[in-house]
């Protein structure tokens, strides 16, 4: 029993780390822009379309595709702060936003998944593990796609905390979430923090949509499933609090795993769904947030 | 150094500033004053590029501010401390200091300039790493003006640095610009409290009602029986 | 109103004219696109009440769709009764399941109601396909039948069901237009949209009105569905996925959200043209839906019902010159 939980455990933790790096992005986009991208499991679909390109169509060696892929959701990234929330913003001028902004990216969320629908097709597509074999331990065996998985998202997201803290630009980009006026005021141009951010939030779904790609295969609706599973998350977590949302992202991924144990797997997806209503009615707020 | 002609601006379609006039010399310090809606602190926002004029020109050093944004504007040399500060309070005073020279490229110069503002505020040095929103109410405006003097400023921007603060703050933040004056940063300096403002402006403008009602020295002001009446509050007597 | 009267009479002549083509052209395509967009008309409408008019965004209400039609193919499959009666349980259900899902959703506002709803969706879908033993899983429900009293011939039969699901589906929107424009509910929808604490201090019973536009909106939701019901003869856990209610937001966004009517001919419009586009290619018409809702928020916010609206000109341009103006002297007071 005991190592039938921590083997759920260690699989929780791998889980946990690709919602976390799915959910941080989606939490910074909120943070600072105000903005809940429905679309942000999407761009993880790109993310894993992008390797499979790489590593099965062009046959390139899996540590490039899994640099290339997170480079190009990057890159396309850049595009949707300009091309879309900048017109609607400058629409809106000064009026509350509402959830129009809901209704933009729903509908970016629907193009593009239908988008990748009618390009690649339908099925589940499957990609080779990145790295081979695995670690035995003696009651449970975990793949080596697994230890990388675990290995990438910390990697990749001390980075992110390290980008925010220290550089100059992840400092601006924490300012502008604080106080956007008194950000100009210092000098930084609101437009180009926006277009980083949710570049850098969209490139971080398209690593993990590349590394869960082996596993979970690569279609068009691989992302949307975890895009409502990480606003449980976020709201969990308290919306645009980013260790809030690292924290809730294991917390979730542990009880999901766990709950194996306890619940028919099909209901697993109902343990998000049930959290996230919980939290908001009982404390909206989240674990961490400060007020609504 | 700093001149605005013409300038009306307001919210959506609402116009509050009408016709606004406006000059600042190198080096001197100007106070706007006014009863509460005068459009004061819009007209700064206008100025740093808040809000866009509907029409007018505001001009520093003859280059053409209007139209462009605040990251723009304080890029021309111009600092702006917002009526309450302003301030990142959830970053530490160091971090807002590192802010504060956000458009300059060179980090070493940022550094330098810190070590100047650090020598010139010793207690932002002990309290470096303390988060900003913990300083004292006065403290947070000092930090928010010693951020503007980053890039070393010649125009600095000031909504109400008086707000919410007891007379002995009072004086110590206008001890702090009169320095700041000294070493010849010129001050447009919003201000709620008209005595203080007369005693440390060279010149003063009023507004009511979003348009000029006067502009002289401070002298000329106090001089001014019909100007004491309707905008110091006090009898002519 | 003098003025407008020929035009009321002409916009009558030309609906009456649309609504009798698939009598006319009675194609069994054309009968079978015009059913489905009535329904989704209705299912529009519905959405509109609540997000569009109300201001209270629900991005669930695939949810109350999927818990009307399930309702009614249950309770005609298991009890046996008859269509009309599956309606009205699916109608009342849905309406309670509204007040159920509207009491805790009371103290949330913007993305957090549309998460909620979000989250309260997917946990209908997970419902209808985990519980197999009533609603077949996955693969749905089916052989439970169509409308009673439905003629046998083929064409006839469907005529008929085009003639219940119109009646059904302009009843039901003549009585969300009679809500909304005439009844004191419509200006406590328009307050709480709004302003919701300025409605609450003008006296406005917020919490009543919010619960009676989640009721009236997940009602007509759910009438909706079971027309989908009975008319499909199958229902599935797709029926109230996220996607459809992506489809039914695009369709009240591409009508013009906030006017009922709007989304109601935006819908009609948009499903017929995305079956159009059927031919082409079946995911196209999705896209199509998708590139609708970015353009319209952007840059058509109006809705086509908006455009319209140019025609009637001046007063009008004025009237929202004014309500912008009163909302920036409100924020410049705030400030």
């Amino acid at each position: 029993m005991f190592e039938e939980i921590l083997e759920f455990l260690i699989l929780g933790l791998v889980l946990g780390g690709i919602y976390a790096m799915f959910a941080v992005g989606l939490t910074l986009i909120f943070g600072v822009l105000d903005i809940v991208n429905v679309a942000h499991g999407e761009f993880l679909a790109i993310g894993g379309y992008a390797l499979y390109i790489a590593m099965v169509v062009l046959g390139l060696p899996a540590a490039v595709g899994l640099v290339v892929a997170p480079v190009a959701v990057f890159v396309l990234g850049l595009a949707v702060y300009p091309l879309l929330f900048a017109p609607l913003q400058k629409r809106l001028g000064r009026r509350a936003p509402g959830p129009l902004f809901l209704v933009l990216t729903l509908g970016l969320s629907a193009l593009l998944q239908n988008s990748l629908l009618a390009i690649a097709g339908g099925e589940f597509l499957s990609v080779p593990p990145a790295v081979k074999g695995g670690l035995d331990l003696s009651f449970t065996y975990i793949s080596g796609q697994r230890l990388l998985i675990l290995a990438v998202a910390g990697a990749s997201l001390g980075l992110l905390f390290l980008f925010l803290r220290f550089h100059r630009q992840g400092m601006a980009i924490r300012a502008v979430a604080q106080n956007p006026a008194a950000a100009q005021s210092v000098g930084i141009p609101l437009g180009r923090i926006f277009t980083l951010t949710i570049a850098l939030a969209c490139g971080l779904a398209g690593l993990a949509g590349a590394l869960i790609a082996p596993l979970f295969s690569v279609y068009p609706a691989v992302g949307f499933t975890l895009t409502i599973k990480a606003f449980a998350i976020t709201i969990l977590g308290g919306m645009g609090n980013l260790l809030g949302a690292l924290v809730a992202s294991l917390i979730i991924a542990t009880l999901e795993a766990l709950s194996v144990i306890v619940i028919p797997s099909e209901w697993q997806n109902a343990i998000a769904f049930g959290t996230m209503i919980l939290v908001l009615l009982v404390r909206p707020q989240g674990l961490f947030g400060k007020k609504p | 150094m700093l001149s605005v002609q013409g300038v009306s601006a307001g919210y959506g379609r609402l116009e509050i500033l009408h016709k606004v006039a406006l000059d600042v010399a190198p080096g001197e310090i100007v106070g706007i004053i006014g009863p509460n809606g005068a459009g004061k602190s819009t007209l700064l926002k206008t100025i740093f590029g808040y809000l866009p004029p509907f029409e007018g020109t505001v001009t520093f050093e003859n280059q053409t501010l209007q139209g462009r944004s605040p990251d723009q504007v304080m890029r021309r040399g111009i600092g702006y401390v917002a009526q309450a500060g302003g301030i990142f309070a959830d970053m530490s005073v160091h971090e807002n200091l590192v802010l504060g020279g956000y458009s300059l490229k060179s980090a070493r110069a940022v550094n330098a300039a810190i070590e100047k503002i650090y020598a010139q505020f010793p207690r932002f040095r002990d309290r470096s790493r303390q988060r900003a929103g913990s300083l004292s109410g006065g403290e947070q405006r000092a930090l928010a003006v010693a951020r503007t003097l980053v890039i070393s400023p010649r125009l600095i921007i000031l909504d109400e640095p008086s707000a919410a603060l007891s007379p002995r703050l009072i004086e110590e933040i206008y001890g702090t610009l009169a320095d700041l004056n000294r070493s010849g940063i010129a001050l447009l300096i919003v201000e709620q409290n008209v005595r203080r403002i007369l005693d440390s402006a060279h010149r003063v403008v009023v507004l009511d009602m979003g348009r000029n009602a006067f502009a002289g020295s401070s002298d000329e002001l106090r001089r001014s029986d019909r100007i004491r009446r309707l905008y110091l509050g006090e009898d002519a007597g | 109103m003098s003025v407008l009267r020929p035009r009321t009479i002409a916009i009558a002549v030309v609906a009456l004219a649309g609504l009798a083509l698939p009598l006319v052209w009675s194609h069994p395509f054309v009968l079978h696109v015009a059913i489905q967009a009535l329904i989704w008309a209705l299912f529009a409408a519905s959405w509109d009440v609540l997000s569009g008019y109300t201001g209270q965004v629900s991005f669930g209400h695939g949810g109350f769709f999927a818990i009307g039609a399930y309702t009614a193919a249950c309770l005609t499959k298991l009890v046996g009764v008859s269509s009309w009666v599956g309606m009205a349980a699916a109608l009342l259900l849905c309406a309670l399941v509204g007040l159920g899902v509207g009491f805790p959703a009371l103290r949330l506002r913007g993305h957090y109601l549309a998460l909620v709803t979000l989250g309260f969706g997917e946990i209908v879908s997970l419902v209808v396909t985990n519980w197999q033993s009533l609603t077949g899983g996955a693969f749905g429900m089916h052989d439970y039948g169509t409308f009673s009293g439905l003629p046998a011939d083929p064409l006839a039969q469907r005529q008929m069901a085009y003639l219940i699901v119109a009646a059904v589906s302009l009843t039901g929107l003549a009585i969300l237009l009679y809500v909304t424009r005439r009844t004191s509910a419509g200006p406590a929808f328009r307050a709480i949209r709004e302003d919701q604490i300025l409605a609450a201090s003008l006296g406005i019973d917020t919490t009543h009105y919010k619960l009676l536009a989640f009721s009236l909106s997940a009602g007509f939701a759910g009438l909706a569905g079971s027309l989908y019901a009975y008319y499909i003869q199958l229902v599935s856990p797709t029926v109230g996925s996220s996607a459809s209610s992506a489809l039914v937001i695009g369709m009240a966004v591409f009508g013009g959200i906030g006017t009922i009517w709007g989304p109601f001919l935006g819908a009609i419009l948009l499903f017929s043209i995305t079956e159009g586009l059927r031919f082409i290619g079946v995911v196209y018409n999705l896209i199509a839906v998708g590139a609708v809702m970015v353009v319209f928020v952007i840059f058509v916010p109006r809705g086509l019902a908006g455009i319209r609206l140019y025609r009637r000109g001046r007063q009008q341009r004025a009237d929202r010159l004014k309500a912008d103006e009163d909302a920036d002297k409100g924020l410049v007071k705030a400030e």
